[in-house]
């Protein structure tokens, strides 16, 4: 599953989640970065991978994915991870870089 | 040993990633979890698999998930409940023992299981009591391997209670199709049930009333229970009585009754009432006076019959000339007498009248119904004892009448009349004319000696004129001889 929504300019934030199945805390995460992403990027500014670990779980070792749900920044470098289901949006704005007062 | 810039920043990034995963697992973020096994990695839920336990826990249905070697993983409290052991116990017998005769279906069920999802009827006995179970087995991926899911529905209740309404059925039907009155009282004695039959006993529905203000029964002296009540309470106890005889009065008839009473049985055992059937021995006890009368009857007729015969044959004796005289005779008279008795029986012994027995002893020898015999005034009923002994005279006057009087040639007529006296009894006449001379016998012989006393047994009389122009003979029956 992804997201895009490219604009000219910037390069987009590049973010990859990492979940298993319909877990709850798979489900609260994608749905707590699409309102976080909705409602301080705006459209164009990011785009969102989402891989389920219980159908390609090769995929974890990539990024050295050990619990789920896992969030990671890939651009812009440095990589960045999240751990959780992105219920502090405080902290999810911080460690992704993004200015919450714009 | 020096450690570089790059290396300490990346050793500081792997803690600080630590340090996240570890917060995240504590305040209960994560839900799983990516471990390598084998140089493969796998995927282990934590959370996801206790809100499935907790759904499963909510199950009534008995629910238990078995590995490959079909080890019980897990086991719901349904099936704990079902199969009445705990837990523990399941994880160190295994579900098998547990299964008890059922186990060899269960086993065969998961035999055929590993292709697709199977279900089949098994029957558990848990705490003493039947129960009745679908057990259905599928295949189930584990976490670590392939297994089994099996879950076992009890459906005791529904299958009871199909029983129940088919014994209600059945009940219904034998109670509609009964020829006995048949009712159900429940444990008070009041009465639930009624079959059809009850109504040609009590006219109305006894339905809602108490047995003994419904049947106030009166039983005969003697027996051993005292009133309806004592009924209900003896079958309400378990017992049984079977064959009481009561009568009771119904529209201002007595119906005589024979009664069981047996307890009802519910399930476990339990008295619920009672079952009555009421047999109506009304017609039957009516029959067996009669029969009781017929037989008595038939035994005195039967004393009179031989008594009769003995004195046919000793006078007969008397008066033979010699053996095939007396053979010819004594056949004659009994025949005479079979006639009568065959018309009696003819007639169901009753309602004979004089002309019917005058017509069947003449039929031998002259037409009733010709020139030469007039019958008048010969339609008075005999009674039974009388057809006899009048059987008997007639006999006599008919075979005296061929042989040498009116009826011994071509001319001569008979004529019998008929005619009730103003003191009731019937005076009849036998009156010969147109026949040889008469002449007196020169000694009384039997024929005689039948028809003066053969009526006095019937109370009555009987008087022979040997007149030269034909016999004359005045025969008179007393009205207790009239039927």
């Amino acid at each position: 599953m992804s997201e895009t929504n490219e604009m000219s300019g910037a390069a987009p934030l590049r973010l990859t989640l990492y979940v298993a199945g319909q877990t709850p805390k798979s489900v609260a995460a994608i749905r707590n970065l699409e309102r976080i992403c909705g409602e301080h990027l705006g459209p164009g500014r990011y785009l969102i991978d989402v891989i389920d670990l219980r159908q390609s779980p090769h995929l974890a070792r990539e990024h050295n994915i050990v619990a789920i749900p896992t969030l990671v920044r890939q651009l812009p470098v440095p990589i960045q991870k999240i751990i959780g289901d992105l219920s502090d949006t405080q902290k999810v704005l911080v460690s992704l870089q993004i200015d919450a007062s714009r | 040993m020096s450690v570089g810039g790059d290396e300490v920043a990346e050793l500081r990034r792997r803690l600080a990633e630590a340090e996240e995963t570890l917060r995240a697992i504590r305040e209960g973020e994560v839900d799983a979890f990516v471990v390598d096994g084998a140089g493969k990695a796998q995927i282990f839920h934590l959370d996801s698999g206790d809100s499935f336990r907790a759904f499963m826990e909510a199950m009534d249905l008995g629910a238990a998930a078995l590995d490959a070697e079909r080890r019980p993983v897990y086991a719901n409290a349904a099936l704990e409940a079902l199969l009445g052991c705990s837990a523990d116990e399941l994880q160190r017998d295994g579900l098998f023992p547990a299964l008890g005769p059922a186990a060899p279906k269960v086993q065969a069920l998961l035999d055929s299981a590993a292709s697709g999802k199977l279900s089949a009827p098994i029957g558990l006995v848990v705490g003493g009591r039947a129960r009745h179970v679908v057990a259905t087995a599928a295949p189930l991926q584990l976490a670590f391997a392939e297994g089994f899911a099996l879950t076992f529905t009890d459906i005791t209740d529904r299958v009871e209670a199909a029983a129940a309404e088919e014994s209600e059925r059945i009940g219904r039907a034998v109670m509609a199709s009964a020829n006995e009155a048949v009712l159900v009282c429940d444990e008070t004695g009041r009465i639930t049930h009624a079959s059809p039959a009850v109504s040609r006993i009590q006219g109305v529905s006894p339905v809602g009333r108490a047995f003994e203000e419904a049947f106030p029964l009166v039983f005969a002296p003697g027996a051993a229970t005292m009133g309806a009540e004592d009924l209900v309470a003896i079958a309400a106890s378990g017992s049984s009585v079977r064959g009481i005889e009561a009568s009771m009065a119904v529209d201002g008839h007595t119906l005589e009754l024979l009664i069981n009473a047996a307890p009802l049985h519910g399930s476990g055992g339990k008295v619920h009432g009672c079952i009555f059937t009421l047999v109506d021995l009304t017609e039957r006890k009516a029959l067996e006076k009669r029969q009781a009368l017929l037989m008595g009857e038939l035994n005195h007729r039967m004393k009179n019959m031989l008594a009769l015969v003995m004195a046919i044959s000793s006078r007969t004796l008397a008066t033979a000339k010699d053996l095939p005289d007396f053979r010819v005779r004594f056949t004659q008279r009994i025949s005479a007498l079979s006639v009568t008795q065959n018309l009696l029986a003819e007639k169901s012994w009753t309602g004979l009248t004089v002309e019917e027995l005058i017509r069947n002893e003449l039929a031998p020898y002259v037409a009733p119904q010709g020139p030469r015999v007039t019958l008048t005034g010969l339609a008075e009923q005999v009674t039974r004892d009388t057809a006899v002994s009048l059987g008997l005279v007639l006999h006599e006057l008919i075979t005296n009448a061929v042989k040498y009087g009116a009826l011994s040639n071509e001319a001569g007529r008979v004529a019998v009349t008929g005619q009730r006296q103003p003191d009731g009894s019937f005076a009849i006449t036998w009156q010969e004319e147109g026949g040889p001379l008469v002449a007196p016998p020169r000694h009384q012989g039997f024929g005689q000696s039948v028809i003066a006393r053969g009526l006095g047994q019937a109370s009555g009389s009987a008087r022979v004129e040997f007149r030269p122009e034909g016999v004359l003979c005045r025969m008179t029956l007393a009205d207790t001889s009239l039927a």
